[in-house]
């Protein structure tokens, strides 16, 4: 099985498709390295051969932040948001949407599931 | 969508030339602004802003990390104490 920027292991897809398996590889990042290595992006990412895998992995070494380093890094953001009492890092603070959606309904992606209050309209009490 | 780099960030021209006053005198007493919008430059930094929130001024001291923030972002215009308790008819939290 071919191991790509650590841990990741997708096979029998197209090697174009598999490298998004990557977290921080999406549809560009994927063409882009597979043109830089001249890599045929139709080939299955079984028949790369190591050669061509170290290609993939010394280019996405150079020029892309992946993974564990990008997923510490998204959070260092919130983090410094947070600790300048920003407006943003209160909304992730509280776990609410932070570019200013409206939260009266909806907003569930952030809240999370719904909540039912007693008493609101519509909410039977016995 | 944000602003047109052409244009550089916009700084609130009065406010940002209070700022340089003060600095050149070495001071660093609070300035009163309602100038919300204005971008934090990095010549702020260090000194304290009483920023208006619609009714109370708040005080925003400038960090280094909040340069590129708006000062209004600092500035909360809403207070929220917690849902109301139907039964009792108060709020819950104070």
């Amino acid at each position: 099985m071919p191991r790509i920027a650590g841990v990741d292991i997708p096979e029998r897809k197209k090697i174009r498709y598999a490298m998004r398996y990557v977290h921080g590889i999406g549809p560009k990042a994927a063409d882009d390295i597979l043109a830089e290595a001249g890599i045929d992006i139709d080939k299955r990412a079984s028949e790369l051969n190591d050669q061509e895998l170290s290609q993939i992995a010394s280019i996405i070494d150079a020029g892309y932040i992946v993974e564990g380093a990008l997923r510490r890094q998204v959070q260092q953001h919130i983090q410094r948001l947070r600790d300048i009492r920003s407006y943003r890092g209160d909304r992730h603070r509280r776990g609410l949407p932070v570019r200013g959606q409206r939260t009266k309904c909806n907003a569930r992606t952030r809240k999370g599931r719904k909540k039912t209050v007693a008493g609101k309209k519509g909410v039977k009490t016995h | 969508m944000s602003r047109s780099l052409k244009k550089g960030p916009y700084v609130d021209e009065k406010l940002y030339i209070k700022v340089q006053k003060l600095s050149a005198q070495n001071m660093r007493t609070p300035i009163k602004t309602w100038a919300r919008s204005c971008t934090i430059v990095p010549e702020f930094v260090g000194h304290t802003f009483q920023v208006h929130n619609g009714k109370n001024f708040i005080d925003v001291f400038c960090t280094e990390d909040m340069v590129g923030h708006k000062l209004g972002e600092f500035s909360l215009t809403r207070m929220f104490r917690g849902h109301t308790n139907k039964k009792e008819g108060i709020r819950t939290r104070n």
